[in-house]
């Protein structure tokens, strides 16, 4: 991540504001009276978590990228305040883009290898 | 960075603990922009743990039809990992999420708009004794407040969805 921070901070926020949106609606996705069902746990059972998937999978694959951009990236800030150096500083970057992309395909296959039910 | 540069920075730098841990530590009376700054990062840590794990845990529909779970694989596997975490103790571990995400979210929405709009924070005055900050008698103090009333709330509320 060799960008200026200044703008890379300016991505945290742009994050921030998609993510009131995007984890809103997963949110909303957990309120049983949407579904006709009674508990939270029946929000969870395979015939509506498949269809939320088919309806909405985009938008969760969306939140994927983004709160998973919005989180690496503040704990990568808080890393930075232990000032180790610029060897440190080029290990928290890569390591940022690691588990970044690695989670980011595990979404993605997720939402694009759904099986049926 | 040239030699004589390195050698001051390192002369003035403080301790590793004492510096690591300073944007934690700053005690401040009266200050209830402390407490949400240090709630801010602690929820930030909780989310962002449980997010690697619910990306990992929603794959299951995947990677358990190459590794089954006690030979269940795909939505079978899903129903029993959701069997297994409505057990309550992890349902305690939801609850602490789902506090962790309201306050982050409405506290967010705070800093976005005192920092990023820079709404809510007052006008820079000249600095006067006593050298009371006036952002901190400014509309934010009051939506802080807001905050951590609201968080409270939903808090609750996802209690009951979550143990109801």
């Amino acid at each position: 991540m060799a960008g200026k921070a200044s703008n890379i901070q300016l991505w945290q926020y742009i994050t921030a504001i998609m993510l009131i949106f995007l984890l809103g609606y997963h949110l909303v996705q957990r309120l049983p009276w949407l579904y006709n069902v009674s508990t939270y746990d029946q929000t969870l059972t395979s015939a509506i978590v498949y269809h939320q998937y088919r309806v909405g999978g985009w938008a969760l694959l969306l939140l994927a990228y983004v709160a998973l951009f919005h989180g690496l990236n503040g704990v990568r800030n808080m890393l930075f305040e232990l000032h180790q150096g610029r060897i440190y500083n080029t290990v928290i970057n890569v390591l940022f883009w690691i588990v970044f992309i690695v989670f980011s395909i595990i979404a993605t296959v997720t939402v694009a290898k759904l099986p049926p039910i | 960075m040239g030699s004589v540069d390195k050698e001051v920075e390192l002369k003035n730098r403080k301790g590793f603990w004492r510096e690591s841990l300073n944007p934690w530590l700053v005690r401040a009376k009266n200050n209830p922009e402390r407490v949400a700054y240090v709630l801010h990062r602690v929820t930030g840590f909780i989310i962002i743990a449980f997010l690697l794990a619910h990306i990992l845990e929603t794959d299951s529909l995947v990677w358990t039809q190459y590794y089954p779970i006690n030979g269940l694989t795909a939505w079978s596997a899903w129903t029993y990992i959701m069997h297994v975490e409505s057990a309550w103790y992890l349902k305690i571990g939801e609850f602490i999420v789902a506090g962790s995400v309201f306050f982050h979210a409405l506290n967010g929405f705070r800093l976005l708009l005192t920092e990023f709009f820079g709404v809510g924070i007052g006008k820079p005055v000249e600095p006067k004794p006593p050298y009371e900050a006036p952002t901190l008698s400014a509309p934010q103090r009051t939506w802080l407040y807001i905050v951590f009333v609201l968080s409270i709330v939903l808090w609750a509320f996802s209690a009951y969805l979550i143990f109801g």
